[in-house]
């Protein structure tokens, strides 16, 4: 377990900045994701963490250690990548063992230990298959061993569960977490996908242009997002945003905002008099979108018993305590 | 198959007799004429069979030169293949990943070894200068010189297809560049490396020309220059000759028959989604 501390970080490729000044700090155990649009600069920031990337200017320090300058192998890391990076002419023993028997350790060590890894992970029947004779879930699962058996300090993940069908995303999410639960190790996973971070952060750091916009638990994001940005990020379907003259009426300096879900929805009277445009129905609820003369397009959910239509004519009415003003 | 399929088939099939078998009837024919009939330079029935006589005498000439020229032949094969992949590979691996000035610079002058013709005597001089010439690593040296460039491309175009992940997987594995290089890059290059190996080892074995003008001399004697010798001594004995194009034809179809089913693709499948 260790703390991971990045200081006044940049990194620039050419005249181009990637990462314009970023100070976090990762606690020693937690789950931490970097979330953000592509090209935030989420995946840069994981790589120089790694090593793989070389900062431009400022510090990075594992377990207060100052690792700016130092070999990957020697930070006490192991990453994860996006496509898994499997050797393909390895077997999956193999595959775990590489880094062990680069580092010229005895054969029975070896042994033992992608034998202890590949049962953590339910790979112990697969260990004389090439990686592509396994399915996408067990070749994440070797790419995981591989990180596991180093033993590391700090875990890196950088996209892992994108190239997954839904469903095995959504095992795979409750795994790794499990994971974490059991190794009790730091983590820092990379994702574009607000649902993963939601589901499996202690830390969501939400990045925006190279730079840090909001760090929080999943919770504080999505109750009180500090920018629009933030807000409309986090949450599926979006936050309702409002900017200009619209958000000055409604009490806001710049932007008002509602989320979906804090909205109710009436037959009869309401706050905001709207048309239905648009029923999506997901069985427990239905998400309708509304059009108001003055907002233009408002997100509802509400029940899915609720039987609307379009072209219906309907209220709308927020939560007073749920809206963010900016 | 319809009617114009089976036709066409036929037609490519004659096409492929008449340019590829029927030569090798026509040397395998007269190498088995004696002297007097060989001298017609006919595509006839031998009147006598004496193959075993002519190949017996074909290996003594010369105090058994044709032992001597495979061996010679096989040294400089090998050693310049061995070199070639090695360092192709390397060269290939350094211009394909780190794109700067100066990678840059090394393939262009790479490339321009297969666009610029090479000068004969001034490369004389140089290996003169340098104790190379009519040495037979002097001519493994000139092989590998004129080999490297379409080698450095083929493994060049061929590793940018390896996902860079993996580099990045095995330098936080612990590898050193080194290491990510023959334990991670050279093991997946093998269908491009068995391709350079069939190419190259047969142009190499068959040259005429080089072992011509580089490597003069009784003891420095190649497969092809047998040839040339045979054909200046034995004027009139094209039995002889022709039993010798037979010999030395042996081992480049024999690498070929080998390698030719191993040049195999595919191997990076698996290390990303697929």
């Amino acid at each position: 377990m260790s703390r991971v501390q990045l200081k006044e970080l940049r990194k620039s490729f050419g005249a181009v900045d990637v990462i314009k000044g970023v100070d976090l700090t990762i606690e020693p155990g937690e789950f931490c994701v970097f979330v953000g649009p592509s090209g935030c600069g989420k995946s840069t920031l994981l790589r120089m963490i790694s090593g793989l990337e070389e900062q431009t200017s400022g510090v990075i320090e594992i377990n207060g250690r100052d690792v700016s300058n130092v070999e990957p192998s020697e930070r006490g890391i192991a990453m994860v990548f996006q496509n898994y990076a499997l050797y393909p002419h390895l077997s999956v023993r193999e595959n775990i063992g590489f880094g062990l028997s680069l580092a010229r350790k005895p054969k029975t060590e070896i042994a033992q230990k992608v034998g202890k890894v590949a049962e953590i992970l339910q790979l112990s029947d697969y260990l004389d298959r090439k990686p592509k004779e396994l399915s996408g879930g067990q070749r994440q699962r070797v790419a995981i061993g591989r990180a596991i058996v180093r033993d590391p300090e700090v875990f890196l993940f950088d996209e892992p569960l994108s190239n997954l069908d839904a469903a095995l995303r959504s095992q795979m999410r409750i795994e790794l977490t499990d994971l974490h639960a059991r190794l009790g190790a730091t983590m820092i996973y990379v994702t574009h996908d607000q649902v993963e971070a939601m589901t499996m952060a202690d830390k969501i750091v939400v990045l925006n242009g190279g730079r840090v916009e909001q760090v929080g638990s999943p919770m504080e994001l999505y109750e009180r997002p500090a920018s629009p940005f933030v807000a409309e990020f986090i949450g599926s379907p979006k936050m309702n945003l409002y900017e200009g003259a619209v958000a000055q009426q409604l009490g806001a300096n710049h932007a008002y905002g509602i989320r979906p879900e804090h909205l109710s929805v009436s037959e009869t009277k309401g706050k905001w008099p709207v048309t239905v445009r648009h029923v999506e129905r997901l069985g427990a609820d239905t998400i309708v979108h509304l059009e108001n003369d003055e907002l233009g397009t408002i997100v509802a959910r509400v029940e899915g018993s609720r039987a609307f239509r379009i072209g219906d004519k309907a209220f709308a009415t927020p939560d007073p305590a749920r809206e963010v003003r900016f | 198959m319809t009617r114009r399929q089976t036709i066409t088939g036929l037609i490519s099939m004659v096409v492929a007799f008449v340019l590829f078998v029927v030569p090798f009837l026509f040397v395998l024919i007269n190498a088995s004429k004696t002297a007097q009939d060989a001298s017609q330079l006919d595509f006839s029935w031998p009147e006598r069979w004496v193959f075993w006589e002519n190949l017996v005498t074909t290996v003594q000439t010369r105090d058994y030169a044709l032992l001597l020229a495979y061996w010679n032949s096989i040294v400089i094969t090998v050693g310049a293949i061995t070199l070639l992949v090695i360092f192709g590979a390397m060269v290939g691996y350094i211009v394909q990943r780190r794109p700067n000035r100066v990678t840059r610079i090394v393939y262009i002058i790479t490339l321009s070894g297969l666009m610029i013709p090479p000068a004969v005597v001034p490369t004389i001089w140089l290996l003169q200068e340098i104790n190379l010439f009519k040495t037979l690593h002097g001519m493994i040296f000139i092989q590998v010189a004129y080999g490297l460039g379409f080698t450095v491309l083929l493994y060049r175009n061929f590793i940018g297809t390896i996902p860079r992940e993996l580099d990045e997987a095995a330098i936080i594995d612990g590898a050193k560049p080194w290491q990510v290089f023959f334990r991670v890059v050279l093991p997946l290059l093998k269908p491009v490396t068995v391709t350079i190996i069939v190419v190259q080892s047969i142009t190499i074995f068959n040259d005429f020309t080089h072992p011509l003008y580089y490597l003069p001399g009784r003891d420095n004697i190649t497969v092809q220059l047998t040839l040339y010798n045979f054909q200046s001594q034995f004027v009139s004995q094209m039995n002889l000759l022709f039993m010798n194009i037979m010999l030395i034809t042996i081992p480049p179809l024999l690498v070929f028959i080998f390698f030719n089913r191993q040049i195999v693709a595919g191997m990076t499948s698996g290390a990303v989604k697929g």
